[in-house]
């Protein structure tokens, strides 16, 4: 009972913070939503046309607009078009020049210009935007050259589009092989919500650890040692605290990804495993951290950059699967790549609570580990004069 | 009657400095006992000992006829330690502080919300009761960080120095909850390093310095033992030449002297011999005009027993 008295008074005072409010349930999902839009299928990229009024110019648009690859806007300012190029509005630029029409029916050479950012989709539009040159003076080439062969234009012009006609088509089949990296990902969202969630359930839990050091600076700790409640139930009250309010994050972000971004979290029984391995694993270092350190502030900064470095090195920021050999080796000592590698094989392939239990052992040996050496740490602190 | 507070020989030593030289305390219950002594003269040290707060390299603790030692819950319970330091959650309110450090003590049920009433109505904090702390004055602060040690009706309330850093007002204020607590039988150990609190509130005084209990008792036993006297001073008009005989074979009375109008009386406790001395003067024909009483304080004692000043 008083476990549950010490822990309730750790949530109740969580709850009253309110910049808790917005890091907890605020942000993760915000951050869910910026990874989700990256990784969305919907996306187009807008290619600028400038046809300065000739037939070629609309031809080539309406051939860029019905390969339903990118967005086609057309400008009739080139200067206008470029600066769309420059400050990102659009990924590329097309400019075909004012005497395209005639240069080509002449049978002469035109120059239209691509212009792209150099950090961007440049290479592969540059390929879409030849294939639709290719396509758009195919025919008045044709045309052109039997012209000059000394045919006469209008035989040359039916006698252009009847082969066009008649031409047999190539299809390019497309095949994929070997495993693909985000195998049975089914949402845009699926794998920044898992990798958040964890990322931000142990950044919780650390920066609760400061919590637990202005319990000691209040002199509420000392006071507690003072009436009948033995240091046990300190210990575990206190604990308990931390990890009650680890798992509601995590459980808030599974909920909340579902409602808004339709995540499919899989087995759900799975799912909850982890989250409470976790969670014990979040509230274990958060006691530790808060035994080690003397003042809040101090607590306060080494968790942000505790909490984000494990992140990125336990697979929360890049994926495991593009980790290099070595970094992979080195992700087996953080819980987040264990609790990780849980997620992906309970989103990605269905897995159930037997299919992972070697990860929730290893995470249950990291919540052991860290509880056990936070609790020996915090009986002596609390104790100490 | 059996002392509900016992400490014998305790000890304690931070590296190189021994801050309690083998403190001794009794208290019965109902009685109000202060530990005067000047900062660092190792009350803390004692009354943290006595709580189980810190282990103690040597002497005993009994409270209520239990060992007590920092891992003993029993005696913990009979206890109330308000700390010197403000020891409460300023994001929580009034009630709710009171109602965590309750379930603490074991307090359940309807039985909580009673009492947080009552201790709420006693330290003046009904009006704010659903205010977060971070909000009180240091005052009230002050009266909830007693009012969570009185909580649970412990036997004994210890209290470490409850008035340091609070406006008059709130000071008073404590000093009246002290006073009707010890009134309805609570027992209570009051450190503090100002005498006319020590003098005001407490049924008898230990003088502490330097880790040791120099003297202790009641206020008079404490002047008596370093020989110090209340001093009498009546102003009169007329001749009392045939009292001064009379007044200086009074019992208690140790020199009385007359010149200009003015008889000093040296006694061992004035109130006793004040009604005698009156009595003799208008007898012998003199009328009084004034009179004037100076005991002697415990500034005083200490100074004797010490050889310096309370707030040194």
């Amino acid at each position: 009972m008083k476990v549950l008295t010490i822990a309730g008074a750790n949530l109740r005072r969580f709850l009253r913070d309110r910049s808790n409010i917005f890091f907890v349930f605020v942000l993760p999902i915000g951050i869910v939503l910026l990874i989700g839009a990256q990784f969305s299928g919907d996306f187009e990229p807008t290619v600028g046309v400038f046809e300065a009024g000739t037939e070629i110019g609309a031809s080539l648009a309406e051939e860029l607009d019905s390969k339903g690859v990118v967005t086609v806007r057309r400008f009739d300012s080139e200067d206008e078009m470029l600066r769309a190029v420059e400050r990102g509005v659009l990924a590329a630029a097309v400019s075909v020049p004012g005497d395209a029409d005639t240069e080509v029916a002449a049978g002469r050479q035109v120059g239209v210009g691509f212009l792209t950012r150099p950090d961007g989709l440049g290479p592969q539009l540059r390929v879409s935007v030849i294939e639709a040159v290719s396509a758009v003076t195919l025919e008045p080439n044709a045309i052109a050259f039997a012209v000059s062969k000394g045919a006469d234009p209008s035989v040359a012009a039916e006698a252009s589009s009847a082969s066009l006609a008649a031409l047999p088509s190539i299809e390019v089949s497309t095949r994929s092989t070997g495993e693909s990296l985000f195998e049975g990902v089914s949402g845009q969202f699926d794998i920044g919500a898992s990798s958040q969630l964890v990322l931000f359930m142990f950044l919780t839990g650390l920066t609760g650890s400061a919590a637990l050091i202005q319990s000691r600076q209040l002199g509420v700790t000392t006071r507690m040692v003072g009436s009948p409640t033995s240091s046990t139930s300190i210990i575990v009250g206190e604990g308990l605290g931390r990890f009650v309010i680890v798992l509601a994050q995590g459980v808030y972000i599974v909920v909340a990804t579902v409602l808004l971004f339709r995540v499919d979290w899989g087995n759900l029984l799975a799912t909850a495993a982890v989250l409470v391995a976790f969670s014990a694993v979040g509230a274990g270092a958060a006691m530790l951290l808060g035994t080690v350190f003397r003042n809040d502030q101090q607590a306060g900064g080494v968790s942000v950059v505790a909490g984000i470095g494990l992140a990125a090195l336990g697979g929360s920021m890049l994926p495991l699967e593009l980790f290099s050999p070595t970094m992979t080796t080195i992700s087996r000592f953080i819980p987040h790549a264990w609790a990780n590698e849980a997620f992906a094989e309970i989103l990605r392939r269905g897995a159930g609570v037997g299919d992972i239990v070697t990860q929730l052992g290893v995470l249950a040996a990291f919540a052991a580990g860290l509880l056990a050496i936070a609790s020996w740490r915090m009986r002596s602190v609390i104790t100490r004069p | 009657m059996e002392a509900i507070l016992q400490a014998r020989g305790l000890k304690k030593r931070f590296g190189d400095l021994e801050a309690v030289r083998g403190v001794d305390l009794t208290i019965a219950p109902g009685e109000t006992y202060g530990l005067l002594g000047p900062n660092g003269a190792g009350k803390t040290t004692s009354i943290s000992m006595i709580g189980g707060l810190l282990e103690r390299d040597g002497g005993e603790v009994v409270v209520n006829g239990a060992q007590m030692t920092t891992t003993s819950l029993a005696p913990k319970a009979d206890i109330g330690l308000v700390p010197q330091d403000i020891a409460i959650y300023p994001d929580l309110t009034a009630r709710e502080n009171l109602r965590f450090f309750g379930r603490l003590y074991g307090v359940r049920g309807l039985e909580l919300d009673r009492r947080s009433d009552e201790v709420l109505e006693v330290i003046g904090l009904t009006d704010r009761a659903d205010d977060r702390a971070s909000d009180f004055s240091g005052g009230m602060k002050r009266r909830l960080n007693i009012g969570i040690g009185l909580f649970h009706k412990p036997m004994l309330l210890i209290l470490d120095e409850p008035t340091v850093g609070v406006d008059p007002q709130s000071r008073n204020a404590i000093l009246e909850s002290v006073e009707h607590l010890s009134d309805e039988g609570m027992a209570v150990l009051y450190t503090t390093h100002y005498m006319e609190e020590a003098e005001r509130l407490c049924d008898r005084v230990g003088i502490i310095d330097q880790g040791e209990v120099k003297a202790e008792g009641t206020r008079r036993e404490l002047v008596q033992l370093v020989g110090q006297l209340d001093r009498i001073r009546v102003s009169i008009a007329g001749s009392a030449d045939g009292a001064i005989a009379g007044i200086r074979s009074l019992g208690g009375v140790s020199d009385v002297v007359s010149a200009d109008g003015t008889i000093e009386i040296l006694a061992t406790n004035a109130s006793e011999v004040l009604a005698p001395t009156l009595a003799a003067i208008t007898t012998a024909g003199a009328a009084v005009h004034s009179v004037t009483i100076d005991e002697p304080d415990l500034e005083a004692v200490f100074l004797h027993l010490t050889g310096k000043a309370l707030r040194d």
